[in-house]
């Protein structure tokens, strides 16, 4: 292949992913432009902010306030749970032999055809009769609980591309299978908890549905209540919504930062490499 | 005890004891409300009585008698064929394209991602801007670069409202299948594209004969993902149109909404939802038992 | 094993270590989420809190509209966790919640702020249900107004019009003079609150109020005539892609001037105002053709659920704080709605806001005060209404008429037969 050819190929590459580098930047550059305008300006969707407009900021902080630390208090534990919760029952079905094995992962997934709008009304009673409804705890449980069939066909996924030899060698060794799950199984998987630990974040950071439905204070509202508190009604006030979102994404984007290298190597099961 | 039923083996008992609390969380989060649902569908209730009236299937036959529940099918399976085919084909070229080692790497993977983390709300009203049919981005760029003729009332015209939902889509989650696929092309030993480029194959070919096949983990999550979500579909559409002008956006999960609070038909909206269960069965099912039948091609390995 | 275990300890001792609840705290629901409407439930709030020693009221904002806020309640009613009160729409939107034993009658609190006394009788009737007051109005917003570019009007020399052929003028003048002529919004309302102006102007008071009984049937020559009056009136003069916007981008189009009229509710005036385009001086406003002396009015009562007594209490000093004229100019000033209550002095009002004090007592004294038809009839009703007049409004051929009469006639059959329609 000559050289000029690779390098003409090259270019069409950098070419396509810019246009699509622009596409996919566009609408953040409005919504960030527009995070900047005072209201009078928000009327010409296309225009440049006259000046920094940082009251929109100040606005979403005031607004989100408390939210913000409830959708961390919310976020960490129910990722780890439910990457927990995930890996338990992703283990046993990844080494499972026989027909009783398939069959319960089969249900399981089959929790994935569940719309979540259908649960709403039991699952508020279930919570309610718990003593969980509008605790930040309860929105653990439910995100954990609902985390299972997705979280279950990742880790079992993922389990199932370690070497089974690395299972077998350890109980000859005289680990107790549930050792080796814990002591190594575990430890040599980070790549893959990491992987779905970015998965779970953005999901349950922007879960809107479950936080509507079981909270209903400053105790344990998350931030995406707040957030659709500004985009709802009658009137929507723009500035404040957007300078709200480019916020609270931006955990999400930490963690996918902080998560990024081991996602390459864990998302389809590398531990073995 | 009887001998025969010996006490299950160290091995067996672990096994049990890890499924215990998944599969105790699956019954009382998953089950139950399907039980109640289809319970809730044979009634006719407003939402708040103390009392239902039973009707038995008679909310699953009026459903089938009204075009705009056709509608909605229509439009949940549309949204299925969109979602394995946009967002995962977008991101496989971006992946393929991102992983010829470019300069900026790491930009262009956070820009591409970037979208998939925002809440839907929030894509809801950003692209309320972007679709604005007369002075909104797109219009004003097509205008621009001269085809303003294809300008479009983008949410207001019946017969455009699905596709302009569908960009909307498309940016928001082709984030998630680049990633996959991007991952996916990072996992593939560098032996297998170097042995092909020694055999002359072009970079094309390379692609299609060698990295392709090595991608089916990642696509398989990928088109499953999809699939889910679009017969799920419910945020973005309810907080950009509601399903409208006129029902014409409206899938299942909107018109169950709606049925249930906008108009105080809470048996009716259960048996679309349990409609809509049947129908992600339909679509879904087949996908789930290849993936529970790979645990035995696994085992087997 | 032992880390299942751990687990379980971890979720037990998590629930124990939440869910705290202040006793002496009532919450208002509400889904005023944002601006000026924001405003003015937390000034609302704060009124009751001033009033009231003995308890502490707190708002609480449902994100979403009238749709979420049912669906939370509904959870809070089967949960046993209702709010103190909550914003209620009026008519059908109280009676549904009376019908399922859900809402505390308000005999007593009406009769302590003198109800029968304050409120014009076309809002007590539709916070009546069988003669109950159920709900306290404090929220009026009149729906209509045509509200226009005062520049773009002097630029062509026109003035506001007063008949459905003035009205078509104007729209002829702006059009030819390059201008939008009438903007409109996208969803179930603002095209159906539109079309009550020839609504009324085909079916006057007393057919408004007999199509919303059910008496005049959706088939009839006279609904049909009043679909033929929208379509070549209002429909005709829409501005080009207005189904594809929101009711606040088609008001950007009236501050920049590329649209010359729009109607809609009166809270529009509270947008312009606040995006620096003043009443009287940038915009002005005259009411739509066949409603002149009339008025067609959406309204927000506060609903007490039925249940715990401290709450009721609480909730009934709350709202008559609310009904007081404090009361009622601390949420109608910043909201930019008209206080129910007619012993407000209109001097709280800014320039626009008296011209709809004004017009709302014309029309009181004139006996034609017209609630918001989308309340008045059954919910089923009301809501296929808003639907079928949109896509009217987009596609306004016979064949989408002929459905659309059809359609709606089914339903008002069946409602009928289910004995669901009320004379307001």
């Amino acid at each position: 292949m000559s050289n000029a050819l690779a390098q003409r190929q090259t270019a069409l590459t950098r070419t396509i992913l810019i246009v699509f580098a622009i596409i996919f930047a566009a609408p953040l550059v409005v919504a960030t432009l527009t995070s900047f305008k005072s209201p009078p300006e928000l009327t010409r969707v296309l225009s440049l902010p006259s000046e920094l407009y940082w009251q929109n900021y100040q606005a979403a902080f005031e607004r989100m306030g408390r939210s913000f630390f409830n959708s961390i208090a919310i976020t960490v534990p129910a990722v780890a749970l439910s990457i927990l919760i995930g890996a338990v029952a992703g283990y046993p079905l990844a080494y499972m032999r026989g027909s009783s094995g398939k069959l319960v992962y089969f249900l399981l997934l089959t929790g994935m055809l569940v719309p979540f709008q259908i649960v709403q009304i039991p699952l508020f009673f279930l919570i309610q009769r718990l003593g969980l409804y509008d605790t930040i705890a309860g929105m653990w449980l439910v995100h954990t609980a609902y985390a299972v069939p997705f979280c279950t066909f990742f880790m079992r996924n993922f389990f199932a591309s370690v070497p089974r030899s690395m299972y077998e060698a350890a109980l000859i060794d005289g680990c107790s299978p549930a050792r080796y799950f814990w002591k190594l199984l575990l430890p040599a998987s980070t790549s893959g908890l990491a992987a779905l630990a970015i998965i779970q974040s953005r999901a349950i950071w922007n879960d809107l549905l479950f936080a509507i439905t079981l909270t209903s204070s400053d105790a344990a509202r998350p931030v995406t209540v707040e957030i659709s508190g500004f985009a709802s009604s009658l009137q929507v006030e723009y500035g404040p919504l957007m300078a709200a979102t480019l916020v609270s994404v931006l955990p999400v984007m930490a963690a996918y930062l902080l998560f990024q290298k081991s996602f390459v190597r864990g998302l389809l099961g590398g531990a073995g490499k | 005890m009887p001998p025969r039923l010996k006490m299950p083996n160290r091995t067996t008992r672990t096994h049990i004891a890890f499924l215990a609390l998944p599969v105790a969380l699956f019954v009382t989060f998953y089950i139950y409300p399907i039980i109640s649902s289809i319970h809730l569908s044979l009634h006719s209730w407003d939402g708040f009585s103390p009392s239902m009236r039973w009707v038995g299937l008679q909310n699953y036959v009026t459903l089938l008698g009204q075009p705009r529940f056709f509608n909605a099918v229509i439009n949940n399976v549309t949204w299925v064929v969109f979602m394995l085919i946009v967002p995962t084909g977008t991101g496989l070229l971006l992946a393929a394209l991102l992983d010829r080692g470019i300069r900026g790497e790491s930009v262009f993977r956070i820009l591409f991602f970037l979208p998939f983390t925002i809440p839907a709300v929030a894509v809801a009203a950003i692209w309320r801007w972007m679709y604005e049919p007369s002075n909104g981005l797109l219009t004003t760029v097509l205008e621009l670069v001269g085809l303003g003729g294809l300008a479009q009332n983008w949410l207001g015209d019946p017969a455009i409202v699905n596709f302009s939902l569908m960009g909307a889509v498309a940016w928001w989650t082709t984030g998630f299948a680049f990633l996959v696929f991007f991952a996916g092309l990072r996992n593939i030993p560098t032996e297998c594209i170097e042995a092909a480029r020694i055999e002359g194959a072009t970079p094309w070919q390379t692609f299609w004969k060698v990295s392709f096949p090595l991608l089916w983990p990642s696509t398989i999550i990928v088109l499953g993902m999809s699939a889910i979500d679009a017969m799920r579909l419910f945020d973005v559409v309810w907080a950009t149109t509601q399903g409208g002008p006129a029902y014409s956006s409206e899938v299942l999960a909107v018109q169950m909404y709606d049925l249930a609070f906008g108009r105080f038909a809470m048996g009716r909206a259960s048996a679309v939802a349990v409609y809509l269960l049947l129908l992600s069965a339909v679509i879904i099912m087949p996908y789930i038992y290849y993936m529970s039948k790979r645990v035995t091609e696994s085992e087997a390995e | 094993m032992k880390r299942t275990r751990l687990l379980g300890a971890l979720f037990a001792g998590a629930i124990t270590a939440t869910s705290a609840y202040a006793q002496d705290t009532y919450e208002i629901w509400h889904y005023y989420a944002a601006g000026s409407e924001l405003a003015g439930m937390e000034a609302l709030i704060a009124n009751g809190n001033e009033a009231v020693d003995e308890a502490n009221f707190k708002g609480v904002i449902i994100p979403g509209n009238v749709v979420e806020l049912r669906r939370q309640l509904q959870t809070a009613f089967l949960g046993g966790q209702p709010p103190a009160a909550y914003q209620s729409s009026m008519a059908f939107e109280l009676k549904a919640f009376v019908d399922g034993g859900r809402l505390h009658p308000l005999t007593e609190v009406w009769s302590e702020i003198n109800g029968d006394e304050i409120f014009p009788d076309g809002v007590q009737r539709v916070v009546k249900i069988d003669g109950v007051p159920y709900g306290v109005p404090y929220d009026l917003s009149l729906i209509n107004n045509v509200f226009y570019n005062v520049e773009i009007f002097e630029e062509l020399g026109l003035e506001a019009p007063t008949d459905w052929e003035s009205f078509l003028a104007t729209c002829s003048a702006l059009s030819d003079a390059g201008y939008q002529p009438l903007g409109n919004a996208g969803g179930p309302f603002w095209s159906l609150y539109n079309f009550y102006a020839p609504l009324v102007s085909v079916l006057g008071v007393d057919g408004y109020y007999q199509l919303a009984s059910g008496e005049i049937g959706f088939d009839s020559p006279e609904f049909a005539e009043a679909l033929d009056l929208y379509r070549d009136t209002m429909v005709s003069c829409y501005a080009d892609n207005w189904s594809g916007k929101t009711w606040t981008q088609t008001a950007d189009d009236v501050v920049n001037g590329d649209t010359g009229m729009f109607m809609m509710g009166i809270w529009v005036a509270a947008y312009f105002e606040q995006a620096d385009f003043l009443a009287g001086e940038n915009f002005d406003v005259f009411q739509a053709p066949g409603t002149v002396g009339k008025s067609i009015f959406q309204m927000d009562a506060l609903a007490v659920p039925a249940g715990s007594e401290a709450a009721i209490e609480a909730a009934g000093k709350f709202i008559a704080a609310a009904a007081s004229p404090e009361g009622q100019a601390a949420f109608a000033v910043p909201k930019g709605s008209l206080a129910p209550n007619v012993n407000v002095d209109p001097s709280v009002y800014g320039y626009a806001g008296s011209r709809f004090a004004e017009q709302f007592s014309e029309a009181a004294a004139n006996d034609a005060v017209l609630p918001n038809l989308f309340f008045l009839l059954p919910t089923s009703v009301g809501t296929e209404l808003g639907v079928q007049i949109e896509r009217f409004a987009i596609d306004p051929s016979d064949a989408v008429k002929a459905e659309l009469m059809s359609t709606l006639e089914t339903l008002r059959q069946e409602a009928l037969a289910e004995n669901a329609f009320i004379a307001w």
